[in-house]
């Protein structure tokens, strides 16, 4: 049996292939728009994953420190660190700043941490450059989308900064670069004010503050202990809000990043939506170019079964064509992103059965076409 | 004694819309076409021939009245059949003003589509085509696409198109009006010889009256009914 769709393809196949490579990179923008949102769950675990700690505690009735401002005292760790069940507690902090840099300020997201402390955030794996913190002033470890090399000196706050080691692949939950400073640089740069402002302060009888403060206190719990148990322990004793590993994981990637998620999920659906509809008005066009010849094949004798099987086989061969495209266009693109994108293969298969099914119901119309097409307006001229 | 009949139609009826704005165009038109006929049906424009031939041809459903195809009566006041697809792709062949081929499919395909549908192998359908192609001398075109005929050799490949399912009627819509007389008549001339050598029954709608000798007979379409004239008798008459 003749097959009318591979025929009428083969008559037309430079133009049905360039039609479904123009498909193909919309749906591609629909897997980037799902890698986007795949990298910043992702890139909002990566601080976490390197912390490995059990507990995060915050200021009490806060989400902190990625959600909500929280600040404690440093030597909350102390007294943590003497509950039952705790192994390791370290005082953190956290801080978005601006690197001056020649070619405009880099904005990073800053982590201060005590570099001869328990608990270091800094994955040595990750190191690609220099080596971590070793002392606690004047020291910093950037990722190396930052720009910034090894020896490079940056001018913070009072002081200069050395650039003594390089990370690959970490960044925050915003997806700003990461830096690491030593905790004590970290609090100046944070809590401390001006000179001017301290004898400011002084003059009016105002009590110069605490720089002494950290954004939370991260412990780890020994073998053996329920982690469940130990939080409610902090938090009955010590009147803070205490949050495990998984709840600060889901305050991450479900409350910080929700409404870009759903911003996103949003124009993944518009776009499927627009990609329906493009298939379907293109397919609505293949069916009226060849309305003389449907009609033709009906006066002939032909059954609609035939011709409805060649418009949706042509269909679903641009939708896959589409859907092929798609996943290249996407991979030569993806990297070129300034924010983590992450293609994974679940999502094309999902992309891939909602492309059949959006081509399939865009079918509809061109099958709509060729069942109202009248066999007599093949006569008469 | 074999029964010739290949098309009868009786009191057919066409009427467009309703009520005041109605439109009768065929009223009471009866006529036979037998086996090895070729007729031609003439008429001015507007009255009715295209009308006429598309009921024959099972496309558009009278008002009323009765047709039969060789033996069977497909119409009366109704469709008998609900497959009038089916009667079209089994007993008629069409032939049209232009040659209509398919143009995504080679004439070999454009030949074999209707008979591979009516469940004939692809083998048999292409010996079968290769062998009408033969007929009118355009073997060497059965891969060739329709656009690299020239007009004459896609209307030939059309007329092997109308016959590759071995139709008991050909039914040819104004064949030769976008000819010069000269393949004009050889259209019709081979419309003719298939009429004969094929025993299939012939209508052909025609304007041009130098077509009309070469006919063995003429239905004219006169105050909304078929009259058949004879040849000699319309030359006359002065039809001719």
């Amino acid at each position: 049996m003749i097959n009318l769709a591979q025929k009428d393809i083969q008559h037309t196949l430079g133009k049905f292939i360039v039609t479904a490579m123009g498909v193909g990179m919309l749906l591609g923008i629909v897997l980037i728009m799902i890698g986007v949102y795949r990298g910043m769950i992702i890139d909002a675990q990566v601080l976490l994953d390197d912390l490995k700690v059990d507990l995060w505690v915050v200021q009490k009735d806060t989400l902190g420190p990625f959600a909500e401002a929280s600040r404690v005292h440093e030597d909350l760790k102390n007294s943590i660190g003497i509950i039952e069940g705790v192994k390791k507690a370290e005082g953190i902090t956290f801080q978005n700043l601006q690197l001056p840099s020649k070619a405009g300020p880099v904005r990073v997201f800053a982590v201060g941490f005590d570099p001869y402390g328990a608990i270091d955030p800094i994955n040595p794996k990750k190191i690609i450059a220099g080596r971590g913190l070793e002392r606690d002033h004047y020291e910093m470890v950037v990722t190396d989308k930052t720009g910034f090399h090894v020896g490079d000196t940056l001018h913070l706050g009072r002081d200069d900064y050395k650039v003594v080691g390089v990370t690959h692949g970490t960044v925050s939950s915003g997806g700003d670069p990461l830096v690491y400073v030593s905790l004590k640089d970290a609090q100046e740069l944070q809590f401390l004010y001006a000179n001017t402002r301290i004898r400011a302060d002084r003059a009016r009888g105002i009590k110069t503050l605490n720089s002494h403060m950290v954004n939370a206190v991260v412990a780890t719990v020994r073998s053996g202990y329920s982690v469940n148990e130990v939080a409610e322990k902090i938090r009955r004793f010590k009147y803070k809000s205490v949050y495990t590993a998984e709840e600060e994981k889901t305050i991450l990637t479900k409350n910080l990043i929700k409404m870009a998620s759903k911003q996103i999920g949003m124009f993944t659906v518009i776009l499927v939506i627009v990609s329906t509809i493009i298939i379907a008005l293109i397919i609505y066009t293949m069916t009226l170019e060849k309305i003389k010849e449907i009609a033709i094949m009906k006066l002939i004798g032909i059954p609609n079964g035939m011709i409805i099987k060649m418009i949706m086989q042509e269909t679903l061969l641009m939708g896959f064509l589409a859907f092929i495209s798609a996943n290249i266009f996407a991979h030569l693109i993806y990297a070129k992103f300034p924010k983590r994108v992450v293609l994974e293969i679940p999502d094309a298969w999902i992309l891939f059965f909602v492309v059949i099914i959006a081509s399939l119901l865009a079918s509809l119309v061109g099958v709509k076409k060729v069942i109202s097409a009248d066999p007599s307006e093949a006569i008469g001229g | 004694m074999e029964n010739r009949q290949a098309i009868k139609a009786e009191n057919l009826v066409k009427t467009f819309g309703k009520g005041d704005s109605m439109v009768e165009v065929i009223n009471g038109a009866s006529f036979q076409v037998n086996k090895g006929e070729l007729v031609a049906l003439i008429a001015p424009s507007g009255a009715g021939k295209t009308t006429l031939l598309m009921m024959i041809g099972c496309v558009l459903e009278p008002t009323s009245g009765s047709i039969w195809l060789g033996d069977e009566k497909v119409y009366e006041n109704r469709w008998l059949t609900k497959e009038t697809r089916k009667i079209r792709r089994e007993k008629i062949g069409f032939i049209f003003q232009a040659h209509y081929l398919i143009p995504f499919l080679t004439i070999l395909d454009n030949i074999t589509l209707v008979p591979q549908t009516n469940g004939i192998s692809k083998e048999e359908s292409e010996k079968n085509a290769i062998a009408l192609l033969r007929y009118f001398d355009i073997e060497d075109k059965a891969k060739s696409m329709p656009s690299s005929l020239s007009g004459g050799q896609n209307q030939r490949a059309a007329i092997a198109r109308a016959l590759a399912n071995r139709p008991q009627i050909i039914l040819a819509d104004e064949p030769t009006a976008a000819l010069d007389i000269k393949r004009s008549v050889d259209v019709v001339k081979m419309l003719k010889k298939i009429a004969v050598d094929q025993d299939v029954a012939v209508i052909m709608v025609t304007h041009d009256e130098a077509m009309l000798p070469l006919c063995d007979r003429i239905l004219k379409i006169e105050d909304k009914k078929v009259v058949s004239h004879s040849v000699s008798e319309n030359k006359e008459t002065g039809i001719l």
